[in-house]
């Protein structure tokens, strides 16, 4: 009996040494030296490319086979309670004018009482319901990837598509999470270890330049064990020493984006257990902020201890997050003028969690701009120079620029929103009032 | 009714829904939504409208706020304003602004639109004497004008006089020199506007909710 298992078992044996083998060197060759080296084979590129035309062809079965049943596929928004209609103030006002009056409409409009109508209902609308509540509800997409978590439509459409999604299953679980959780522990081992190894040296040039190489690389392979497509535009504009650098905030691995690109000192509170391993050998390497939270609360300390490291030309650039909560990835919330957290964790789920869902899904795209440096003007406070740099964050990406902020009152800039619609309507009179004067 | 044969354990509801004629999923909502502005409170106060960024632009957004603590469109015959409101003043407010059903008489609909007329009327008239005076008028035009820009404050002021003069014109006919033109009263209001659909203009759409998810 013996001899019969022996072969096998050497068999065994042998195929799980070579296919080991094979794995760690692939993940060697096309994953941990170009992260080294920062070279891209394009191998994300094409996968994400792969990945969207089997996605397209998924939801267009699934439209085609919910419209054969009649079934409803995108559930509207339970939180809308009114249809608001995206007419502009001129419209609206002519609208109302022209079923009131028999009065020729090329006559000069001039101000009717029943313009008011327009903006009483406006403002109870807003009462009602306003953009920020639907800010925290997950967005939904347009296509469907495969991933049951984002459709809640899914129902059997076709067994072409359930054995899609089967694969897929397989896939991202069988294949893809195991890869990726290899890459991340040994990108954050690396990351411990190295910088360790590093804060061994003394205080130099070539501490400095051996921590940059270390950080970048261990990022990038973190980078890569997401699976993140990340497109880097206006790279020119990358923060240099002795700057601030602000970011909008819309997941806990904006830190890992970020850092790959370019050195950053970070900022944030001291956590326990892992993370706190490995705050605590970064810092060896290259001078964080990090904070106890003690002295989070101590808002002065926080302030003293960033302008101290920010006049330092030799240090390197703080990466700020300075919202605290993630919103949804379609606005920028009011940026508050002295929290700092990076990886704030207030999200539903534990981070782990979050990270686990991040792994097994298929790649992360984003883009990354670069926008140029800013600085507080004369006559500017703290809160309006905080404004406008929100509010050039938030036309780069497209975002709606909300300012929500519970606590906070200022009328000054209350009036400014109120100005544009009254301006609107003067337009709107004025432009009447000349055309009267010249006949 | 006639609305929803189901209660899902709001009793409450059914005499807000008597008074206001929304629906009970609308008033469930809008319920949350009151929660969500008061902060969980019972009751609802000026500084809480204040915190809504969408309300900031609205030019007249002082008066739709008094709006809310006027007690003369409480419909309970008070007088004067109140500092806080429950639950049930803001959604007999808020009914002001549903459409009239499809099936409701002439005289219902007449009324229904008295109603809204009148709480615009209230919205003009904030001292209360039941007429809206020169004064009160063009305190309106202006929060509707920009104070800067495009018109200075002379001009502000000629449109809301012109405006003014216009009214008087319709609703009193020929006026004599001297005559002094108190101001508007509810009934002018109410020939100024008849031609206009404010039973269409003054409404707000609400979406039809899928009632077979709330009847179990």
């Amino acid at each position: 009996m013996e001899l019969f298992f022996n072969p096998f078992d050497n068999l065994l044996c042998i195929l799980l040494g070579i296919s080991f083998t094979v794995w760690f060197t692939l993940l060697l060759v096309f994953i941990i030296v170009p992260a080294i080296f920062g070279v891209s084979f394009g191998i994300r590129r094409l996968y994400m490319k792969t990945l969207l035309k089997i996605f397209e062809w998924a939801t267009l079965r699934i439209e085609r086979g919910a419209k054969e049943r009649n079934h409803p596929l995108y559930k509207p928004y339970s939180n809308a309670i009114i249809a608001k209609e995206d007419t502009s103030l001129e419209e609206e006002i002519k609208e109302i004018r022209r079923s009131g009056s028999n009065r020729d409409l090329e006559s000069a409009p001039e101000f009717e009482m029943s313009d008011i109508f327009y903006f009483a209902r406006r403002g109870v609308e807003s009462i009602m319901d306003d953009e920020v509540t639907k800010r925290f509800t997950a967005e939904e997409l347009e296509t469907w990837n495969l991933l049951t978590r984002s459709n809640n439509n899914f129902h059997y459409i076709s067994l072409r598509l359930t054995v899609l999604w089967g694969l897929g299953v397989l896939i991202r679980y069988g294949f893809l999470l195991p890869l990726r959780v290899t890459l991340a522990f040994t990108g954050v081992g690396l990351l411990v270890f190295l910088t360790s190894v590093v804060g061994l040296l003394p205080n130099g040039r070539v501490k400095n330049i051996l921590s940059e190489k270390v950080h970048l690389m261990c990022y990038r392979i973190c980078v890569r064990a997401l699976t993140a497509i990340i497109t880097y535009h206006d790279s020119e504009n990358k923060p240099k020493n002795g700057g601030i650098c602000v970011a909008n905030h819309t997941s806990p691995i904006d830190v890992i984006i970020l850092a790959s690109d370019g050195c950053y000192a970070m900022v944030g509170q001291i956590h326990g257990g892992l993370m706190g391993v490995i705050q605590r050998s970064m810092v060896k390497a290259c001078p964080h902020v990090w904070f106890e939270r003690s002295e989070v609360k101590d808002r002065h300390l926080v302030a003293k201890r960033l302008s101290d490291h920010v006049e330092d030309k030799s240090k390197l650039p703080i990466l700020i997050f300075p919202e605290g909560t993630c919103i949804n990835n379609t606005s920028v919330m009011m940026f508050k003028k002295g929290s700092f957290e990076i990886g704030n964790l207030s999200s539903k789920f534990g981070m782990v969690n979050y990270l686990l869902r991040m792994m097994s899904s298929w790649a992360i795209v984003c883009s990354v701009w670069y926008l140029p440096p800013m600085s507080r003007e004369e006559g500017e406070d703290a809160v309006q120079f905080a404004n406008r740099v929100k509010a050039a964050i938030a036309r780069q990406g497209g975002l709606v620029d909300l300012l929500w902020d519970g606590g906070l009152k200022r009328e000054k800039v209350k009036d400014t929103f109120k100005e544009e619609q009254q301006k609107l309507y003067s337009k709107m009179l004025v432009g009447t009032q000349e055309d009267r004067s010249r006949s | 009714m006639g609305a929803l044969q189901c209660q899902p354990g709001h009793p409450e509801y059914v005499d807000l829904a008597e008074k206001t004629g929304f629906s009970f999923e609308q008033i469930g909502i809008l319920h949350k939504r009151f929660k969500q502005l008061s902060h969980n409170q019972a009751t609802l106060r000026r500084d809480h409208f204040n915190e809504i960024p969408d309300l900031a632009c609205n030019p007249i957004r002082s008066q739709i706020i008094e709006a809310f603590f006027d007690t003369r469109n409480f419909h309970q015959n008070g007088d004067g304003t109140v500092q806080e409101i429950g639950f049930e003043e803001f959604l007999v407010v808020m009914a002001h602004f549903r459409p009239p059903s499809l099936h409701m008489t002439e005289d219902q609909r007449e009324a229904v639109r008295k109603e809204k007329l009148r709480f615009l009327f209230n919205m003009h008239d904030t001292d209360n004497d039941g007429t809206i005076t020169l004064e009160e008028y063009r305190h309106v035009v202006e929060e509707l004008l920009s104070r800067s820009g495009a018109l200075g404050k002379e001009t502000a002021k000629t449109i809301a006089d012109a405006a003014m003069l216009e009214v008087a014109s319709i609703s009193m006919g020929h006026m004599e020199p001297d005559e002094f033109y108190e101001g508007i009263t509810f009934e002018h209001f109410l020939k100024l506007l008849s031609g206009f659909e404010i039973e269409s203009k003054m409404n707000i759409r609400f979406l039809n909710m899928d009632t077979s998810t709330l009847c179990k």
